[in-house]
């Protein structure tokens, strides 16, 4: 509830817009009561009266209390729907920013579908309790006891009749929601298993095929159909009953108008007018007050909600500048030592005891099996998680420096080579400084081997890449991931395992280009492929997280068993691409 | 959603061809269909029921003692028009009971019957994309085919429950009102059904509004989702370039077309709703004025004016809930057209229409004779290629990427049919072989082997009935993959998360060896991995690998040397022909590409083995 509260504060800040919707309310519930009582008197009075002149006024009348009505109706609901709209675009905003700089331990335990479900579901249920929620709840608590407060006047006895079948539809709703509930949740736990197992099958075809696995995995999916078929089947029930309970509710609240109020005619106590009040206004209170028991309904889902988003608003941001940042102009001379660390949950460290010196200008390669720990000690140098043990950059502790100084001397090739669904132009300009022209861009390009392949865009440099635009092969990805880095100009350049798509001579051009362009600047290389790093002055053979030996390629082939191995199976495999 | 996704919604409201074919599947619950038919008239009786049941007490019983105290003075007495009020009052109760039993079965009765289509549909759906040809898996991404059995599914669902029958059904309830209102009343329904075009023009224009509005709120909200996720996936890169306000400007960018595409919905919705209510008084109020007259005249009593005015209620949500159902059926038929794509498309890779029966067990002859292969319109991936794997031999493919070798295996599997030549095995095309039995016997281990969710044991079984207990057994000691199962939590019983996440890629490989090796197969396919892995498992791999070959017929795409000196026969692929074949040693001697290959790089480790 608190939470809940602390939510709808942010639609307080829209104060102005919700009061006045706030304030249409009212006006919408008197409106529809005069109606009632209108058409009521007006049956009445062609009991009595002599003349039927006035029925054209009644019929003026009529239309004008409806328009009144529907202009407020229409306020009501254009600034309090809207507020919550509003309310729902900053909360998303506010998430965005947090996650965006939220570290990447977190995202690194988080499943992304989870995070986007509180961005979406999540975000909703909360927005559909306090906006439209709220907006039906205040509408049936002033129509409700406006209402009762005018067929009490006419007739006490029928309004407390009335009211029974009301009570007994709230106990119904409630004995019933947690039924509803609990199918509709194995509904869409079945549809989720329908849907995983269908994602599996398909994505494994090939191994479905081979062994001939198409009977099993059709008689798999029959069962887990039928199951949901089971799940839909129990759920319409349970709705079934709520639908049928709500009418007879509705529905009975007639019994006592029929019978009472037909008594209270015969005895001449009230009028047929009277009797068509109760009959309409029974009619417009009764739905507004079963919208309360879906609201109520929403109230526990909402909560839920709020507690998710709440969570991920105040996700701690571990990795922040610190309170004094030490001032550096950055030469890029990095110092390891017994440098550890394990990600949250993880039973074995991926990095463990790593000390490595790097002199500044000098190059230095990761190697080592799958899983290693290479690109996890890559990002420990841009402090994308927080090491145990010590990394210094020209001899400052990392913790020390404000991450607009670190990482404003880094460019990075990641290992995924992830490129944005934007312009091409927009892709390598994303590190650079924002005067950077089209000039330098190109200069880029042309150092990562991409001038013949961007040539041949149908839009130049304005070409859209991605989804809606151009595939680019693996190989391109990752020149174009290189021209992004270098369109930054870093004093230290981190290639994570970012030449594994490019052939071995475009790979030897690159790497040649990146030392001569730089002329000087300090360069992480991490390869699959060790003839990447053959010529750095050091390279780093990794395993399970320790550092198996270092050295130069020379070296390594003297020290290093699964150096020399991998080398000459390597050798092979490229002689054999060269045949 | 992409402009591609706004395209494949269809702009039919009604497809004649579609609802037939659809037709087709309900035809086996054709009982239930009647059933929920039924059950909506009964409903929709006592629905009727109800305002006439009032009706009948105001105009009857009460208005019978109201005449009769004014003319009988003091003297009335109320008890007998009481005692039939009571009657009326109990009809009623009745009537409504009954209705609540039946709203009951309308909900639950329309839901079995969709389901019950719906089930059908969707596991014939589910089978035909398992006969469907592996160039036809390449080419569609697997997130759609996963939207054609869930999403699109659920959408025709709704055609049948909320679409076909209560459409049908809710113009038959507007037509029925309409008599009831002229058995009334024929000069008040005439007025009525005047002003109704009104109500049905309202309506209709908003639906047009209303879907177009939705339409850009899905797409600027798909939009914004795709972006989020985009920068979830590159959140390194963000956070290393220290571009976050960047993004998270963009972002705002997005939201705030996302809240102005909002605020048209909100702005149409705010309307339609007054508007229409505004529509509905004016034909009340009319009623009103014309009825209210009738009244005074005499002409129509109290009773029937309110019957009037109720049933004229049951015409109102009919009408409004049009708008509603023809958003329902377009999105359904969108579906149903997607659907009906995938059953149309039949495979090219087809089950031979008289297979060869072959009793005897495999023998693993394999022979490709002159092969040719292109991927559909193509260039040839493989060009005349021929060689033979004699029972219990190895063959050995080397040669680069994209030289065919994977080609080799896929035709093998039969999962593309060769574009000129033949594949046999055991004398046999494969082409007339029935495949179940076929695949039963092979041993497959592919590259980035998949590893279904479940526990390791399913993953081991595959549902395939030669493997046991036992075979599993020896297959993980065999495989020396039983190290990999005793680290696991639960050993066999361990769960494996999606796409083995749990497992290293050297034990996957492992495991996909004991996987093979579990059903003693006649022939090995073997694809083998190219990531490096630790020394360790590298050598437990190769023995493995040994021991899958030893004494089987097998066709291997080798990365390892161990595999390829130990092959019988060793084949050199080059741009999709066959370059050189024959054993290490016969190569060797031969002095060509392979012989050069071995001498640059193999004979350092060659001599140490040999040491070793």
């Amino acid at each position: 509830m608190r939470l809940l509260w602390g939510f709808f504060l942010r639609f307080l800040r829209h104060r102005r817009r919700l009061f006045a919707g706030i304030l249409a309310i009212p006006a919408v519930a008197l409106c529809d009561i005069q109606l009632t009582i209108l058409i009521g008197d007006t049956l009445t009075k062609l009991r009595e009266g002599d003349d039927t002149q006035f029925l054209a006024g009644v019929f003026g009348l009529m239309l004008l209390l409806s328009a009144t009505q529907g202009f407020f109706r229409f306020l009501q609901r254009w600034w309090i729907v809207g507020v919550s709209r509003r309310v729902e675009v900053e909360l998303k905003q506010e998430l965005f920013d947090k996650l965006a700089r939220l570290p990447l331990s977190f995202h690194a335990r988080s499943r992304s579908g989870d995070i986007v479900t509180r961005l979406t579901s999540d975000v909703e249920n909360v927005r559909m309790l306090l906006g439209p929620g709220s907006m039906y709840v205040l509408g049936a608590l002033f129509l409700l006891p406006a209402s009762l407060f005018v067929l009490f006047s006419i007739s006490a006895e029928i309004t407390l009749y009335m009211t029974i079948p009301l009570v007994l539809v709230a106990f119904a709703m409630k004995a019933l929601t947690p039924r509803l509930h609990r199918a509709s949740v194995a509904v869409q736990e079945s549809l989720g298993d329908i849907s995983h197992r269908a994602q599996e099958s398909f994505a494994g075809i090939r191994v479905v095929r081979g062994y001939g696995l198409a009977r099993h995995e059709r008689d798999g999916f029959r069962v887990v159909s039928s199951e949901n078929r089971t799940h839909q089947i129990r759920m319409a029930s349970a709705r079934g009953l709520m639908h049928a309970f709500v009418n007879l509710a509705y529905d009975l609240a007639f019994l006592p108008i029929l019978f009472v109020g037909g008594w209270a005619m015969i005895d001449r106590t009230i009028e047929v007018g009277d009797l068509f009040k109760f009959i309409d206004l029974g009619f417009k209170v009764f739905w507004p007050v079963i919208a309360l028991g879906w609201i109520a309904g929403m109230y526990p889902r909402a909560v839920v909600s709020a507690e998710r988003i709440d969570q991920l608003l105040h996700e701690d941001l571990e990795i922040a500048d610190p309170v004094d940042p030490v001032p550096l102009e950055v030469r890029g001379a990095f110092s390891l030592r017994d440098v550890s660390y394990t990600y949250p949950d993880a039973p074995r460290p991926a990095v463990s005891g790593v000390s490595v010196e790097l002199p500044a200008n000098t190059t230095l390669g990761v190697v080592g099996p799958t899983g290693s720990g290479k690109s996890t000690l890559l990002n420990l140098l841009g402090r994308l998680y927080d090491a145990e043990g010590e990394i210094r950059l020209d001899r400052v502790a990392l913790r020390s420096l404000s991450l607009e100084t670190l990482r404003g001397a880094l460019a990075y090739v990641p290992q995924d080579s992830f490129l944005f669904s934007d312009t091409y132009r927009n892709n390598i300009a994303f590190g650079a400084t924002d005067d950077i022209d089209d000039a330098e861009i190109e200069r880029c390009i042309e150092r990562a081997a991409m001038t013949d392949d961007v040539s041949r865009f149908p839009d130049g440099l304005d070409q859209m890449i991605g989804e809606r635009g151009v595939t680019l092969s693996g190989g391109q990805r990752q020149r174009s991931c290189i021209a992004r880095a270098l369109a930054k100009d870093p004093r230290v350049l981190i290639l994570d395992d970012a030449l594994s798509a490019v052939d071995t001579e475009t790979e030897a051009r690159l790497l040649d280009g990146l030392r001569r362009a730089g002329g000087e600047r300090t360069v992480v290389i991490a390869a699959h492929r060790l003839g990447s790093v053959r010529t750095a002055e050091n390279i780093v053979v990794l395993s399970a997280g320790r550092v198996e030996a270092q050295g130069t390629h020379e070296e390594l082939l003297e020290r290093s068993d699964w150096y020399r191995e991998t080398w000459s199976r390597q050798q092979m495999e490229e002689e054999l691409e060269e045949l | 959603m992409s402009e591609h996704d706004e395209d494949l919604i269809a702009t039919k409201v009604w497809d004649t061809a579609v609802v037939r074919r659809l037709l087709v599947y309900a035809r086996p619950h054709k009982k239930q269909f009647y059933g929920s038919f039924l059950v909506l008239v009964i409903v929709f009786a006592l629905q009727l029921l109800s305002p006439w049941l009032l009706r009948g007490a105001i105009d009857g019983p009460v208005a019978a003692a109201r005449d009769a105290s004014v003319t009988m003075g003091d003297a009335f007495d109320s008890s007998p028009y009481l005692r039939t009020l009571a009657l009326w009052a109990a009809a009623y109760f009745g009537a409504v009971l009954l209705a609540a039993v039946f709203r009951y079965l309308e909900v639950s009765q329309l839901a079995r019957t969709g389901q019950s289509v719906i089930h059908d549909l969707r596991t014939t759906v589910f089978g035909h994309i398992h006969r469907m040809d592996l160039a036809w898996f390449d080419r569609t991404p697997t997130g759609s085919l996963v939207t054609r059995v869930t999403t699109d599914i659920e959408n025709l669902n709704e055609l049948f429950t909320s679409g076909l029958i209560v459409l049908l059904f809710d113009l038959i309830k507007i037509a029925v009102v309409i008599g009831l209102l002229f058995w009334v009343d024929a000069d008040l329904a005439l007025l009525v059904v005047a002003l109704t075009p009104i109500l049905i023009g309202v309506s209709l224009i908003f639906r047009g509004g209303a879907r177009r509005a939705h339409r850009r709120v899905r797409a600027v909200l798909a939009r914004t989702n795709g972006y989020l996720q985009e920068v979830l996936s590159g959140v390194r890169v963000v956070q290393v370039f220290r571009r976050e306000e960047r993004v998270s400007a963009t972002f705002a960018g997005h939201l705030a077309e996302y809240l102005s595409a909002n605020f048209r919905t909100i702005f149409l919705f705010a309307l339609f709703y007054p508007i229409l209510a505004f529509v509905t008084v004016g034909i009340q109020g009319s009623v009103l004025w014309r009825g209210g007259a009738s009244i005074h005249a005499g002409t129509m009593t109290v009773g029937e004016f309110i019957l009037f005015w109720f049933w004229l209620q049951l015409l109102v949500g009919p009408i409004r809930e049009l708008g509603e159902r023809y958003n329902v059926l377009q999105s359904a038929f969108a579906s149903a057209e997607r659907i009906f794509h995938v059953l149309d498309t039949e495979p090219d890779v087809r089950r031979p229409a008289s297979p060869v029966r072959n009793d005897a067990p495999m023998k693993g002859h394999v022979r490709f004779e002159h092969v040719e292969f292109a991927y559909g319109n193509g260039p040839k991936v493989i060009e005349d290629v021929s060689f033979e794997i004699p029972p219990g031999h190895t063959v050995a493919v080397v040669g680069a990427t994209g030289a065919g070798k994977s080609t080799l295996v896929n035709l093998l599997l039969r999962y593309y049919d060769p574009t000129g030549g033949r594949v046999t095995v055991d004398g046999v095309d494969l082409r007339d072989i029935e495949m179940q039995p076929y695949r039963d016997q092979l041993g497959i281990v592919l590259q980035e082997d998949f590893l279904f969710s479940g526990s390791v044991r399913d993953n081991l079984e595959l549902g395939r009935s030669s493997v046991n207990e036992e075979t599993i057994a020896l297959a993980l000691e065999t495989s020396s993959a039983i190290d990999v199962i005793e680290r696991l939590p639960d050993g066999l019983d361990s769960q494996v998360a999606e796409r083995g996440a749990t497992l290293s890629t050297g034990e996957r490989e492992l495991i996909s060896i004991a996987r093979a090796l579990a059903s003693n197969p006649a022939l090995v396919i073997f694809d083998e991995a190219t990531s490096s892995v630790d020394s360790a498992t590298e050598s437990k791999i190769e023995a493995a690998t040994h021991r899958l070959l030893r004494g089987r017929s097998a066709l291997v795409v080798a990365h390892r040397l161990s595999t390829v000196r130990r092959a019988d026969t060793i084949l050199v692929m080059h741009k999709g022909r066959l370059r050189e074949s024959g054993t290490h040693e016969e190569l060797l001697a031969q002095g060509g590409v392979y012989a050069r290959l071995y001498a640059l790089q193999f004979r350092d480790e060659d001599d140490e083995s040999r040491a070793g």
